[in-house]
């Protein structure tokens, strides 16, 4: 499938925040009550539309336990953007966003989008963080919010294809410097002149045309 | 300066004369200045010194040295060259070969390098330091860094793993090596992530996240692609690495479109008359053998069956199975890239129904072509093909049946007597020919393949009971299962008996007609209880193995028996096997393969794989069946020869009423092939249906898109008509030309079409029942009807056009005369506007005469002037101004 634009994102927060069922929905529109652990992480992938253009989006589900953390780190340089999840049935999960926040700041590039998701939102009897207090948490530190069902399949679309707009929208104003892969975004086969090339920190290396079409 | 070096020289280096120091005695001197000297040239010198002696002297520069060369990287860390001097000396103290020096002292195989790197590594932060020295530009630092790197990973590859893995960028860094100008560096950088990624899941997924794969196809394609050199090797090792038994990287590997980019690599070389092994260079056949190996990383069987399947779509529209296959199919081909190529056909199709179609429909440039499968056969019935090769068509064919009901049907159905006797080769004959020959290996080969065409296939079995052969001339035909008991009773290798007995007992698996059968055969029963009952224990592998299967064949007997045979009810042979071997023997004996090592391997993968002919015994399925089976067997052995406790509801029948059930049971079994059949029929009918309604459907749209298009017609007709008599004119009447020009040839169209239609309706005619005959012919008549309505409207509205002509000449003729009118009002208009020009005229010359005579009072006199003339305008007035003020300043 050929597509104009590829963002790599990255899907963080708590152990069973609901990111791996998160992506589960978006990928193959299913949900999975009882799921394993995740180990390290997982890959899932899915094409959108936005603004006409096909876009395809490269989802790496992180693993959410402590000890997997250092591994998770890894992903943060190489995102576009990232899912920053936490359960709105568990206030404790509420309170780790700082440290999370820190760290994806710490460790991703500057331009990195960040949507932070309430999750569980079906939950609505057993709720334990307000939807207001997401919402200021947000608007505090710059985020994009909204609050979503894994389960229901409720605004789990819109999470992943607004947080896609977003940086669309940062690409076209020339936030992004697309040809610099470590940005988390590719352009399509076809719709660059050339291939892009080696990383801009070790010189000059051209020619390095991915054989793609012809 | 100079002076304070030399005098350090003195303290430290000039040897006592005549009493040459010890290696050990040179390396503390050395390390002491390293440590204390506070010039870095020194230091420098100190540190290219131990350099050299790291490879003679090893172990005394690794004991004494490690800490300061530390302490370099740490503190010298700004100066490239002793920073790359240090690192060099540790890439030495590490390094995994063993140095011819060390070969007489600590032997041969030391682990000297081992141990040191233990070392080195036992402060953590120091391999991370390694890593950061990645980052420096400087050949001299980042390259020793790297060699560093990989000695210390091959030496203690877990530890250096988990500390690469949680230091910050640690796998970023040796990425960003890959896209190094200088090519030394990427190389080592490709062997070092080799290595890396070995048995790490993790690393292997944050490898891929760095677009891994999109810089080792670059690479690749840098490197002359498939006939690049050892390079493109690396690059295939690592892909491998990265893909092998990861299922998220697989997936993202494929959700890439990397698939798409290994394609062109399986073109085939060009071939040459006087060479046809020129294309295949030693270094092509590795690089293919690592991208076969990649392909089957991704298709391999006991993967999740969601992504195999979506990988093997993905390989057949992106034409590599194609490609794979037109390997299989050229000539020239070296037999350990064919072997390996059909392995992956193999795990490309199986279980896939549309590949495995794709791969039945390749034919083989033969003459006369045959099908690639048949040529496949061939060569697995022919004892001069290497043994390998073999193997693998086995295996390609048994993924070609596997979940392959129509692939099943048909091969058996090339046994089965048919009206016309093709002279062409078939696979079925192939099978038998294999099946009856002398060669051990292919009856064995020809029974497991045969008896792959039989799983999970109660249809097939049933039918491949009808196959008879002809003998000997003479000789009444025998049916296949005789033939096959036959040659089990002759004294054949075991290998064959092996064979014979896993398609004996596949055949009578869930199927009591094939049980029946065997069991009507003479002798088959003495045979198995007799080779049961000969040997008591055996340690003989293949013996074993022989017993195992006849208890298992004869408790499926006992198992899938309808007591049918009236001499071997299943209560009978239950009798039989508890008199003639006793309960606890059978048991023993069925469970005897389970017991040998090679049935937990022969288990554990699809692929037939032993290194030695005479060791290929056991088949996967056949292993899987007897897992299967085994359990509910012995219970039925059991059951069946203690008949006081509890029997199961069929054995306590008597004879009538088992007769009338077995009875019952054959008229289900017409029932239910009636079932299917009429259920079949049905399915066609209702295709048929559906066909000839969404035809008719077509009809009736094209038909009112027809109507609807006459009914604008006779719209545009009236309003043209109408907009004829409002506004008429020449332009109009040329428009209107055009406009009927192309209605003319909407009507042709529409007639053309109506024709086309008239024809489609008689077709359909043919097709459809007369019912609806009757309500096209309406149709096709109001259609003509309307045709030649519109034929009159279209006369009519020429008839208009004449009309119009002749309106238009006297509207023109009205217009001439309104024109005159016109004529008349416009020079009316005319002389007003002249008159007013004059009085203009006269103002300006009142104004020239102010100015000729003095400038008193102007202003007001001026004004006077226009008070008499009763005109006060604007641009008058700014006039007026303007040339007072010329007044004043000429004043």
């Amino acid at each position: 499938m050929s597509y104009a634009y590829l963002f790599k994102y990255i899907i963080i927060g708590d152990t069973g925040v609901g990111k791996s069922c998160l992506l589960l929905q978006f990928t193959d529109k299913r949900f999975q009550p009882v799921h394993d652990l995740t180990i390290g992480v997982e890959f899932g992938a899915r094409m959108i539309t936005i603004d006409g253009k096909q876009i395809k989006l490269q989802i790496w589900d992180t693993a959410g336990q402590e000890a997997f953390r250092s591994i998770t780190r890894s992903y943060y340089r190489g995102a576009a953007g990232a899912l920053l999840v936490y359960d709105i049935t568990r206030r404790e999960t509420f309170n780790h966003l700082t440290t999370w926040l820190e760290d994806a700041r710490q460790h991703s590039n500057s331009n990195m989008v960040i949507m932070l998701i309430g999750n569980k939102s079906d939950l609505d009897s057993r709720r334990e963080v307000k939807r207001e207090e997401g919402e200021a948490f947000a608007r505090e530190h710059g985020l994009v919010f909204m609050e979503t069902s894994a389960k229901t399949a409720a605004n789990v679309e819109e999470a992943f294809i607004n947080t896609a707009k977003e940086i669309y929208e940062k690409i076209q104003e020339g936030v992004f410097d697309i040809n610099n892969e470590a940005n988390g975004i590719k352009i399509g086969p076809q719709h660059s002149p050339t291939s892009p090339g080696g990383l801009a920190g070790t010189g000059g290396q051209g020619g390095a045309q991915g054989g793609g079409c012809c | 300066m100079e002076y304070f070096k030399s005098g350090l020289k003195s303290v430290l280096g000039a040897p006592p004369p005549g009493n040459q120091p010890s290696g050990a005695d040179t390396v503390e001197r050395l390390v002491d200045r390293l440590q204390s000297s506070s010039l870095l040239d020194d230091r420098r010198d100190a540190c290219r010194a131990l350099k050299a002696l790291s490879r003679t002297y090893r172990l005394e520069v690794g004991t004494q040295a490690m800490d300061a060369l530390r302490q370099v990287l740490e503190m010298d860390r700004t100066d490239c060259e002793i920073v790359g001097l240090a690192m060099d000396t540790l890439c030495n103290i590490t390094s995994p070969e063993t140095f011819e020096a060390e070969v007489e002292n600590y032997g041969p195989k030391n682990k000297i390098g081992e141990q040191f790197t233990e070392i080195f590594i036992k402060q953590s932060d120091s391999t991370t330091q390694v890593l950061a020295f990645l980052e420096e530009f400087d050949f001299r630092v980042r390259w020793p860094a790297l060699k560093l790197l990989t000695h210390l990973l091959g030496n203690r590859p877990k530890d250096i793993q988990e500390i690469i893995l949680v230091s910050p960028l640690g796998v970023s860094k040796l990425m960003d090596l890959l896209s190094d100008s200088r090519e030394v560096i990427r190389n080592d950088a490709l062997l070092l992530l080799i290595q890396l990624t070995k048995g790490n899941a993790n690393i292997q997924k944050i490898v891929a996240f760095e677009n891994a794969f999109d810089r080792i196809f670059d690479v690749i394609s840098q490197e002359g692609s498939a006939d690049g050199g050892i390079v493109v090797q690396d690059c295939l090792l690592l892909m491998l690495n990265l893909l092998r038994g990861n299922i998220s990287n697989q997936n993202f590997f494929k959700e890439g479109s990397y698939i798409q980019r290994l394609t062109p690599m399986f073109d085939l070389p060009p071939e040459t008359d006087e060479n046809p092994l020129s294309g295949w260079s030693p270094q092509k056949v590795c690089n293919m053998h690592c991208m076969v190996q990649v392909i089957r990383a991704l298709v391999a069987p006991g993967g999740p069956a969601q992504a195999t399947a979506a990988c093997q779509r993905t390989m057949r529209a992106c034409g590599l199975l194609q490609a794979l296959c037109d390997i299989l199919m050229a000539s020239g081909v070296p037999a350990d890239v064919l072997t390996e190529t059909i392995s992956a056909v193999a795990e490309v199709i199986r279980g896939n129904t549309s590949n495995q179609e794709f791969l039945a429909s390749v034919m083989a440039p033969s003459s006369p072509p045959r099908p690639a499968i048949v040529v496949l056969l061939m060569s697995m019935v022919n004892e001069k093909q290497p043994f390998v090769l073999r193997c693998s068509v086995l295996y390609c064919f048994q993924c070609f049946l596997y979940k392959n009901e129509v692939g099943q049907t048909q091969l058996i159905q090339t046994l089965l007597p048919q009206g016309n006797e093709a002279a062409s080769l078939t696979t079925g004959q192939l099978l038998c020919g294999g099946l009856f020959s002398l060669d051990p290996l292919s009856n064995w080969f020809s029974a497991v393949a045969l008896s792959h065409a039989l799983i999970d296939n109660s249809i097939q079995k049933e039918q491949l009971l009808r196959v008879l052969l002809a003998t000997n001339i003479g000789k009444p035909p025998v049916t296949l299962m005789q033939q096959c008991v036959m040659l089990l009773q002759q004294g054949n290798k075991t290998q064959c008996k092996l064979g014979l007995l896993m398609l004996l007992c596949r055949w009578v698996s869930h199927c009591p007609p094939a049980v029946k059968a065997f069991l009507t055969i003479e002798s088959s029963v003495a045979y198995l209880t007799a080779l049961l009952s000969s040997q008591e224990d055996t340690d003989d592998l293949q013996e074993t193995l022989l017993q195992s299967m006849c208890a298992l064949l004869l408790g499926l007997c006992v198992h899938f028996n309808d007591d049918s045979v009236p001499n071997y009810t299943k209560e009978k042979l239950c009798h039989l096997i508890e008199n003639r071997l006793g309960l606890e023997r059978f048991q023993d004996a069925i469970g005897g393969i389970t017991r040998h090592e090679i049935y937990s391997r022969t288990l554990k993968h699809p692929q037939p794989s032993t290194k030695d002919p005479s060791d290929l015994l056991l088949d996967h399925e056949f292993c899987r069946l007897l897992k299967i089976l085994e359990g509910v067997v012995v219970k039925s052995v059991q059951d069946g020869s203690n008949p006081q406790e509890g029997k199961d509801p069929t054995s306590t029948l008597s004879p009538s009423d088992s007769a009338l059930v077995s009875q019952y049971k054959e008229l289900i079994r017409e029932q239910d092939a009636q079932i299917h059949r009429l259920n079949q029929t049905n399915e066609t009918l209702a295709k048929e249906k559906r066909d000839l309604e969404t035809q008719v459907y077509e009809l009736q749209t094209s038909i009112s898109h027809l109507r609807d298009q006459n009914l604008v017609l006779r719209a545009a007709q009236i309003n043209l008509t109408e907009a004829k008599e409002l506004v008429p004119s020449v332009d109009t009447i040329d428009l209107t030309n055009v406009e009927l020009e192309k209605y003319k040839n909407t009507v042709r169209d529409l007639e053309n079409r109506l024709a086309e239609c008239t024809l489609n309706l008689q077709k359909q005619e043919r097709t459809e029942c007369n019912s609806n005959n009757s309500e096209y012919e309406k149709l096709l008549k109001e259609k003509t009807l309307e045709l030649e309505k519109m034929k009159k409207d279209q006369e009519n509205l020429l008839e208009l056009l004449t009309e119009q002509d002749s309106k238009l000449m006297q509207y023109k003729e009205k217009l001439v005369a309104l024109g005159e009118k016109v004529n008349r009002i416009r020079r009316k208009f005319r002389r007003t506007r002249y008159r007013r020009a004059a009085r203009i005229q006269q103002l300006k010359y009142y104004r020239r005469m102010f100015n000729s005579i003095t400038g008193i009072n102007f202003r007001s006199k001026m004004k006077e002037l226009f008070i008499i003339h009763g005109i006060i305008s604007s641009p008058f007035k700014t006039i007026f101004n303007q040339n007072y003020l010329d007044q004043s300043i000429f004043y």
